[in-house]
């Protein structure tokens, strides 16, 4: 199985399994996900969900436990380390949580910048200036990025994301930390910068402004949103993940009836 | 960007630049120092060398000697000075006088009268070989033939000179005989100019036969070393050049060289050796030290940036670009240390050398020293490497989740450490006293800082399981305080490296501190028994009257007079000595000086004083049959000479009774004694053997003075006045037979004037010895009247015995005695004064203070000072460390307090939680430091020299001196309990709880 030639990712059945010195811990399991090229997708769901693993999945800095994950076409598994740094440099830009983590904080803004274009021939490079310009800190461009704002260190971390010219672009609650207005501009920067996206978030404006919203729940895809429309997804196996507002009506571990119908089914709490 | 980052951790990179400085100074301290007191310890060699111990002539019957010497050029040689010799007699062959010119000459004479020679023929002549300026001297070896006739050429004296005889031109040789008095045949040199020797007309290329003879000169150039530029690297190659220039006096009987540079080199090479041992096993471990401190706040530094490098890998960088990255500022800072660095270590071994080494010693910096500072920062750049490795190569995601890595095998190096450290114990323990820096002997030199090191790794593993065993009494007593303490120990991983730095460097501090004390106390120990008293005058040698007189009329002085052995002897005033000599009643069992000094006297019989120009003896001989010689001779002990004269009293005939023979002149005027009767009987070819002589009886003596016979009163009645007691109611009787002994008779009887053996205090076992005698004769056997294990004064084995004994038992006064006035503690300037008040003029002093400044400026005190001034700079730097790394450590909490702050926990048990935390480990370091040390020390000091010679007594004591050790343990733990408690309040004030909010997805 290849990934489509317009698929920025591709996901078939991706396991992510972390090892400690005492325990594994499952983070993801069965992931089918496809992200088309110049698609801007929200990842959403609660905390230890698995959201950040997938980011990290996409962004080359982990190897599936299982699955197999395709990159611009690129499968991530059959890559050596030398490659994927190749891969990361040219063609993912990574929007940290915590604006801050994102930069050298004794570094000036252009310094930043330049720091990421290393790994990259100079013609693949964005004119430093000019994203600077574009993100509308040209006046601080020689200041310490650890001086900056919360807006700007995100702004900055956004353009040092898009400074190589990437194909996809990788953020992980780019507005976690921001006011509403600074939150409001990087979206757009990433909307209008970004080639194709995949934003964790869980900002109900971010996920909004996105063409489509993916759903983690428990390290399984759950949900997707399209056009302001939400639906389950059915796994592997045909499990199905109810969206927690109907969880009043099917408690976790209660029993359910599943009537057929032409185009589906309907699941009924048994006994009624 | 680079010097940004340092900027912006500029506590943490001042840290590792300090570290790093430190290191590189302690990696070039010690191999600067050393060089600049090896300088010193050959200068000083060299300096104090009588001239043909430092240098050597090189005498050539054939080439040009000069040209020979010059093959062998260095630096430190300098220019040979080159001469000629020629021994001829006079014509009347009452002389032979050395004819010679040496290059220089006029400028190492002083001219009585006349001047230099200037042309061939003339010479100049010293006052003692009576010739005057305008005579003429032949000689028979510088003739001219004219008409076929061999003639003598007359030199014409041009000037008369005085030569100063120790002046090293001269290359301290015994040229002037007839100035010194002592002339047998042999004049002073005839000074002349080189066209003399090249008119003579004699033969080059001669044998030394020939030169020997007077039929060819001798040339000789002498060449000196130069001790104002010899520098501390010139040692081996002083050595090939003195093997090659002896080597050219191996090659044939045209080239001779005379020199005693041998004994030179052994010195310094001994003294040299004494001093690379202690060197390189202070600069071992302090390297070592510094590595290790690098490593941890290199570790510590790259910790510090781990997020940015994850973020370089993170954008892709290749792994070359990401070691270049996380390597900049610790490689950077490594650079900058080098000159810092160095320049330190030549300012400290400069302040080093100008305090314990002579002026003129440089300090240099040259290749082979410069090269251990590089040396030191290329370990750190491995350090840096391997403490980067983990943070360079985690995975970007561990860095960011903060997942727990698996446990690494760090037992692995922690037991090629120990095992290290159980070769160099056994190494230690096995060998004798280190005497070399090289081969095997490195497992064992390095034992020390490796025993340091072990106990500190082994207290590391140990202070978590010593808290794990805590865990039950903290959950149900003490509060919350302790329950967070111990569990944060018994994790390990913020307390492990602090134990191990300061554990390590306060050991290595210890060690030094012990290994100071210790030998302190050894060298004050050996100078006060070597010394004998606080202040010894050395005096003019006279007699023992005379030093006893003086000394008796200066209060606190002991006269004291010195043989050089072995076995040494002192002979003193016993009572005298006891109230001035540096006593410890431990040398003998606890007791007081004063009692043991009596032991030294014996009852003994009054001399026989011989004073006028003949002796007479009254005998009764008995039967002398046909064909025996019977000779009587009497041993008389005569002033001015250290050896009997032996008197042949009398030839002894039956029937006659009285014999006299002349005294020696000395006794008209001065006092002779009767030391001793002996008879010698010769048999010739028609002796009756079956018949040997009988008895002879000496029945009285007589001297005769100013013409008229006086008896003498010799006791020859008294039994307890002779030794064998062969006197009674008869005279004197002797036995004449050849087989005297055998048959219970004695051929020989001495005045019981004195005992023997000698009543000595002795050191070490005296066995069949012979103590030297005044008269360095071996003739007095000496008794352990009192054994001590030390005796002031007594460098050697040997005895102190009473001066009028030994006076009695010798025949008089060697060269080699050296006549000495001790002073009591405090009382030198007295007996100065008292000394000088008397006339006596002080030739030298020495003090124990000087003593022990001199073993002080030897090998090993330069390198213990070496070792005490670095050790405590890394005892420094390891506390300093070792907080860093707690407030390093216990900031990465800062989260966790923040939580439990945030959960409802107060501020004070928090307070004294870390405080807790931060007390247990610094003391359980502190403690492991301090027995590390001691245990190295006590292990390692017996085995490292001390001395450059190590002394036969007293016996050096290795027991630890507890009080500086305390001293430096107390105030380590003391600076680690303040610096706890300084950390622990730093960084509670920085705990917030809004820090939560910076916290990792």
């Amino acid at each position: 199985m290849t990934a489509p030639a317009n698929a920025a990712v591709r996901c078939d059945g991706v396991v992510q399994i972390y090892k400690t010195r005492e325990i594994e811990v499952v983070a993801l399991r069965d992931i089918d996900l496809v992200v088309e090229d110049g698609e801007s997708v929200a990842l959403l769901g609660p905390s230890g969900a698995g959201k950040s693993t997938l980011l990290w999945l996409l962004a080359g800095l982990l190897r599936p436990s299982a699955g197999r994950l395709w990159l611009g076409g690129a499968e991530v598994g059959r890559l050596g380390p030398r490659a994927l740094d190749r891969l990361r440099a040219a063609q993912i830009g990574v929007v940290m949580q915590n604006p801050a983590r994102n930069l050298i904080p004794y570094a000036s803004a252009a310094q930043n910048v330049a720091f990421a274009q290393r790994a990259v021939r100079r013609r693949a490079r964005r004119p430093a200036g000019e994203l600077l310009e574009r993100v509308g800190l040209t006046s601080v461009r020689d200041r310490p990025a650890g001086l900056l704002s919360g807006g700007e260190q995100q702004r900055l971390a956004v353009a040092i994301a898009l400074a190589n010219r990437p194909r996809l672009l990788l953020a992980d609650e780019p507005t976690s930390q921001l006011d509403a207005e600074s939150g409001r501009a990087v979206v757009e920067l990433i909307k209008e910068m970004g080639p194709t996206s995949v934003v964790v978030t869980h900002d109900p404006r971010v996920s909004e402004a996105m063409s489509r919203t993916v759903t983690i729940r428990d390290g399984r895809i759950g949900a997707e949103g399209r056009d302001g429309e939400d639906f389950v997804v059915i796994g592997r196996e045909g499990a199905v993940q109810l969206p927690p507002e109907y969880h009043e009506l099917l408690p976790p571990g209660s029993m359910a009836r599943v009537e057929p119908l032409r185009d589906g089914v309907i699941l009924r709490r048994a006994g009624e | 960007m680079t010097l940004r980052g340092l900027w912006r951790r500029r506590w943490l990179s001042l840290a590792l630049l300090v570290v790093a400085a430190v290191t590189v100074a302690a990696a070039s301290l010690g191999p600067l120092y050393a060089q600049a007191a090896r300088a010193a310890v050959l200068r000083d060699a060299l300096d104090t060398a009588p001239p043909d111990h430092r240098g050597w002539r090189v005498t050539s019957v054939r080439g040009d000697a000069a040209d020979l010497a010059r093959r062998v050029s260095a630096p430190y040689l300098r220019p040979p000075v080159p001469g000629a010799e020629l021994l001829s007699p006079d014509p009347r062959g009452k002389k032979t006088y050395p004819l010679m010119w040496q290059e220089g000459q006029c400028g190492h004479v002083t001219l009585l009268r006349g001047r230099c020679p200037r042309s061939a023929m003339e010479i100049m002549v010293t006052r003692a070989s009576g010739f005057r300026v305008g005579a003429d001297v032949k000689l028979t070896s510088i003739t001219t033939r004219e008409d076929g006739e061999e003639r003598l050429v007359p030199l014409r004296v041009v000037g008369i000179y005085r030569a100063d005889p120790g002046d090293p031109f001269w290359f301290g040789r015994n040229l002037f005989p007839q100035t010194a008095g002592v002339s047998e045949g042999n004049g002073d040199p005839l000074l002349t100019v080189p066209e003399t020797q090249a008119r003579s007309g004699l033969p080059t290329g001669a044998s030394a036969a020939d030169a020997a003879a007077g039929n060819a000169w001798t040339g000789y150039a002498i060449v000196y070393t130069d001790p104002r530029v010899i520098g501390g690297g010139d040692l081996a190659g002083l050595e090939s050049a003195h093997a090659r220039l002896a080597g050219m006096g191996r090659s044939g009987d045209a080239v001779t060289v005379f020199t005693h540079m041998d004994d030179t080199l052994t010195r310094i090479r001994r003294q040299t050796d004494s001093l690379s041992v202690p060197v390189t096993l202070v600069t071992l471990q302090l390297v070592a030290l510094g590595w290790l401190l690098l490593f941890l706040t290199v570790r510590d530094l790259v910790a510090a940036r781990a997020p940015e490098t994850a973020l370089a890998r993170l954008r892709g960088l290749s792994t070359a670009r990401v070691w270049a990255f996380g390597l900049s500022e610790p490689v950077v800072l490594l650079l900058a240390a080098l000159p810092l660095g160095l320049a330190a270590a030549w300012a400290v071994a400069a302040r080093l050398a100008g305090e314990f080494l002579r002026a003129d010693v440089p300090v240099t910096l040259d290749g082979p020293t410069a090269l251990y500072g590089p040396a030191a920062v290329a370990g750190g750049l491995l350090a840096a490497a391997a403490a980067a490795w983990s943070a360079i190569t985690r995975p970007v995601v561990e860095q960011w989740r903060r997942t727990p890595r698996a446990r690494r095998r760090t037992w692995i190096p922690e037991a090629v450490v120990l095992a290290l450290t159980g070769v160099g114990l056994v190494e230690l323990l096995a060998g004798g006293p280190i005497s070399g820096s090289a081969g095997q002997n490195t497992g064992a030199l390095l034992a020390p800082g490796l025993l340091a090191v072990a106990f500190a790794l082994l207290a590391r593993r140990l202070l978590p399981l010593a808290c794990a065993a805590l865990f039950r009494l903290t959950r149900s007593h003490g509060g919350i305080a302790p329950f967070l303490a111990v569990r944060q120990i018994a994790r390990g991983s913020a307390t492990g490296s602090t134990v191990i730095v300061l554990g390590a460097g306060l050991g290595l501090a210890v060690f030094a501190v012990a290994a100071w004390s210790v030998t302190s106390r050894n060298f004050a120990e050996v100078a006060r028994v070597h010394n004998g008293a606080e202040t010894v005058f050395v005096v003019r040698a006279g007699d023992a009257a005379t030093l006893r007189r003086v000394s008796a009329g200066i209060p606190g002085s002991a006269p004291v007079v010195r043989m050089p052995g072995p076995p040494v002897m002192l002979a003193t005033d016993p009572a005298r000595f006891a109230a001035v000599a540096l006593w410890r009643p431990s040398y003998a069992g606890g007791r007081a000086l004063e009692d043991l000094t009596p032991r030294l006297t014996a009852p003994v019989a009054p001399r026989v004083p011989l004073i006028g120009d003949r002796i007479r003896a009254r005998l009764a001989v008995g039967d002398i049959p046909h064909g025996w010689t019977i000779v009587l001779f009497a041993s008389v002990r005569v002033p001015g000479q250290d050896r009997p004269s032996v008197l042949p009293l009398a030839r002894p005939e039956h029937g006659r009774m009285v014999y006299e023979w002349g005294l020696p002149p000395a006794c008209r005027t001065g006092t002779c004694e009767l030391r001793g009767l002996r008879v010698q009987s010769t048999p010739t070819g028609t002796s009756d053997f079956e018949h040997p002589p009988g008895d002879l009886g000496v029945v009285g003596l007589d001297v005769r003075r100013d013409g008229r016979w006086a008896a003498l009163d010799a006791g020859l009645t008294d039994r307890a006045r002779w030794r064998p007691a062969v006197a009674g109611q008869a005279g004197l009787v002797l036995s004449m037979s050849p087989w005297a002994g055998a048959a219970g008779g004695a051929g020989a009887a001495v005045p019981a004037t004195f005992p023997d053996p000698l009543p000595a205090l002795t050191s070490g076992t005296p066995g069949n010895r012979k103590l030297p005698g005044l008269d360095d004769a071996f003739a007095s056997g000496y008794v352990p009247a009192v054994p001590a294990a030390a005796v002031p004064g007594l460098d050697a084995a040997g005895g102190v015995v009473d001066i009028e004994l030994a006076d009695r038992a010798a025949y008089g006064y060697s060269d080699k005695a050296e006549f000495e006035i001790w002073a009591a503690p405090s009382r030198a300037g007295a007996v100065l004064a008292g000394l000088r008040a008397a006339g006596v003029p002080v030739l030298a002093t020495r003090t124990t203070a000087g003593l022990r400044t001199g073993y002080a400026s030897e090998g090993p005190g330069l390198a213990l000072i070496l070792l005490v001034v670095a050790a405590g700079a890394a005892a420094l730097l390891a506390l300093g460390r070792a907080v860093l790394a707690l407030y390093a450590a216990a900031r990465r909490r800062t989260l966790e307090l923040a939580a439990l702050e945030a959960a409802g926990a107060r501020a004070g048990p928090l307070r004294r939680s870390l405080l807790i935390e931060q007390a247990v480990t610094l003391t359980w370091a502190g403690l492991t430091g301090v027995l590390a040390g001691v245990t190295a020390a006590r292990v390692a000091l017996p085995r490292v020299p001390e001395f450059a010679e190590p002394p036969l007594t007293p016996a050096l004591a290795y027991t630890i001196v507890p009080g500086p050790v305390v001293l430096v343990a107390a105030a380590a733990l003391a600076a680690c309990l303040v610096a706890a408690a300084a950390t622990a309040e730093l960084l509670l004030r920085g705990v917030r709880v809004e820090r939560l909010r910076e916290a990792p997805a």
